[in-house]
């Protein structure tokens, strides 16, 4: 197979909770991603999500079925899968530049050229002038900058983001956004975000995966036929916002259903 | 989108393209003088005091001499071979002690973190120790290995590591789990998720460790050597006391008071250094 992209074949993963019982965070998922393709998934917190993305990333193990990314099963962490947390992750010890050089250095990459890497992707991410600065200094949204610089520069062919801006405010999560289109646009990953913000992903992507709460599947694909060059204006469009509905109609029982189950269990 | 980067970039306070270093910088390196300044006044004062104090024969010079006797009791200790076989020894087995605990603590402090099911079976017996005295151990030690810096350097090791090694766990299992899921995606070996993730992420509760480690080690040298040893500061301080020699005695003590202070600069040298950029203040 020479097919590049994602690809994912009947994927179920199950996994036991503390108390015992066995959660379907993914149920028999087919869907594939064309190469330099940008999807989002969106559903109810809870849902499998995550788990779809750690097992693309190699990090979760895969009960039943397959990821194939680039034309090989994925059987672990592979260097050509790029990965930016929700969390902050950049390592406090370490200067922006280190930070961004970590991954390189694991990797084996030489010296000169994890300078020039280094270099291209702060200046790509917009933190050039911060070079030497700790991420201590720096923002949240620079943070995950810094994290995003740090993947992109292992040139990663697949890039998969987990809601890399749900602890951001409004205003950052927008400006980031744009700034997450304007890389691809010039780097031109496979991009999987994760995100339960509908109107970023249709801001963002060129279709979005409706996931339903466990077990996790996806019942909705909408393809989004917004201009390519699209910006924050979009959102007042009429257009957009028969996709926000449609996107939403299917989400909302499930969110439904997540919240219910979700209390239940609380009380 | 120039604009908005800015906007963004604004809540850090600094002017694009100034370096952040400099005034943080500064800043310290003032606290640093004002507080080295506030020592010297405060050691000028207390000095000062002791001195009048003993001229007004507030104490009997056999209780505490005036510094200004001491002075020549000082000068008379660099002069004496007995002094530096003295401080070679207790020095070797404070170093002894701190390297030996130092390692051994960090040891069983990443197998405790490593093997959580080890780590929960004894953590309790390793924090009841804290509270065992143990210089109580010291003759058993003697009976055990015999009289000299072995046995000395066993028990200061012991209570040396047993800081160390708590800190260290506390440390590791305080690293946040997205910093080892990022070493695993990197695919990041055992080793480098150890030594460039995990122990660098810890450091500065291992630096804690590292700095009671030093101090029991002082402190369960010099107590032991106090007790039973032959040699070694500890024991002249003891000796000096038996005979009514003061003045020395105090100079003996003097000595050991410096030597911890500069162990304890040394180590917080050395923990400006792991922590810079660290602080999120």
């Amino acid at each position: 197979m020479t097919d590049r992209g994602i690809q994912i074949d009947e994927l179920t993963v199950r996994f036991p909770t503390p108390d015992g019982e066995q959660v379907t965070a993914v149920d028999r998922v087919t869907q594939r991603i064309p190469e330099s393709g940008f999807v989002s998934i969106v559903g109810p917190s809870g849902c499998g999500k995550s788990t779809l993305l750690g097992v693309i990333a190699g990090l979760q193990p895969v009960t039943t079925g397959d990821v194939v990314v680039d034309g090989r099963v994925v059987t672990g962490p592979d260097r050509r899968v790029g990965l930016v947390f929700q969390e902050d992750s950049t390592l406090p010890w370490k200067t922006v530049t280190d930070n961004v050089r970590f991954a390189m250095q694991i990797a084996g990459v030489d010296r000169a050229e994890q300078r020039r890497r280094a270099r291209e992707a702060i200046d790509l991410v917009g933190l050039t002038g911060f070079e030497e600065a700790y991420p201590s200094m720096l923002s949240g949204g620079m943070r995950q900058r810094v994290a995003l610089a740090r993947s992109l520069a292992l040139e990663p062919s697949v890039l998969l983001m987990d809601e890399p801006f749900a602890a951001l405010d409004q205003q950052t999560r927008l400006l980031l956004g744009a700034e997450i289109l304007r890389i691809w646009r010039r780097t031109h990953q496979t991009v999987l975000f994760v995100t339960h913000d509908l109107s970023e992903a249709l801001l963002l992507s060129q279709q979005v995966w409706v996931m339903s709460y466990r077990p996790g599947r996806i019942i909705d694909v909408v393809d989004v036929d917004l201009p390519e060059d699209r910006d924050a204006s979009v959102v007042s469009t009429p257009e957009f916002n028969q996709l926000q509905n449609r996107v939403w109609e299917s989400l909302r029982a499930e969110s439904l259903r997540g919240f219910r189950q979700e209390s239940a269990v609380g009380a | 989108m120039t604009v908005g980067q800015r906007e963004e970039a604004d809540p850090v306070a600094l002017p694009a393209g100034s370096t952040p270093g400099p005034p943080r910088r500064r800043r310290v390196w003032g606290d640093g003088r004002l507080s080295a300044l506030a020592t010297a006044v405060l050691l000028v004062a207390l000095g000062g005091c002791w001195e009048i104090g003993s001229a007004a024969k507030l104490w009997s010079p056999e209780v505490l001499p005036a510094p200004s006797a001491l002075l020549p009791a000082l000068q008379a200790l660099a002069g004496d071979p007995r002094f530096w076989a003295d401080a070679g020894r207790t020095g070797g087995e404070v170093l002894g002690s701190i390297g030996f605990g130092g390692v051994a603590g960090l040891l069983v402090g990443v197998s405790f973190w490593k093997a959580p099911l080890v780590g929960r079976v004894f953590e309790p017996y390793l924090v009841s120790f804290y509270a065992v005295p143990l210089v109580l151990f010291y003759p058993v030690m003697i009976v055990l290995v015999g009289l000299g810096t072995p046995s000395v350097i066993i028990l200061a090791s012991v209570m040396a590591a047993i800081p160390m090694a708590l800190n260290t766990w506390v440390g590791l299992a305080a690293v946040p789990p997205v910093y080892l899921r990022l070493a695993r995606s990197i695919s990041c070996t055992r080793w480098q998720q150890l030594f460039r993730v995990a122990l660098p992420s810890a450091a500065p509760y291992v630096l804690a460790g590292l700095r009671l480690a030093v101090v029991y080690a002082l402190i369960g040298c010099i107590a032991m050597e106090f007790t039973t040893a032959q040699a070694g500061l500890g024991y002249r301080i003891r000796y000096l006391y038996d005979s009514f020699e003061t003045a020395p005695m105090y100079a003996y003590i003097l000595v050991v008071l410096v030597v911890s202070i500069i162990l304890t600069a040394l180590l917080a040298v050395l923990e400006r250094v792991v922590m810079a950029g660290r602080n999120r203040s």
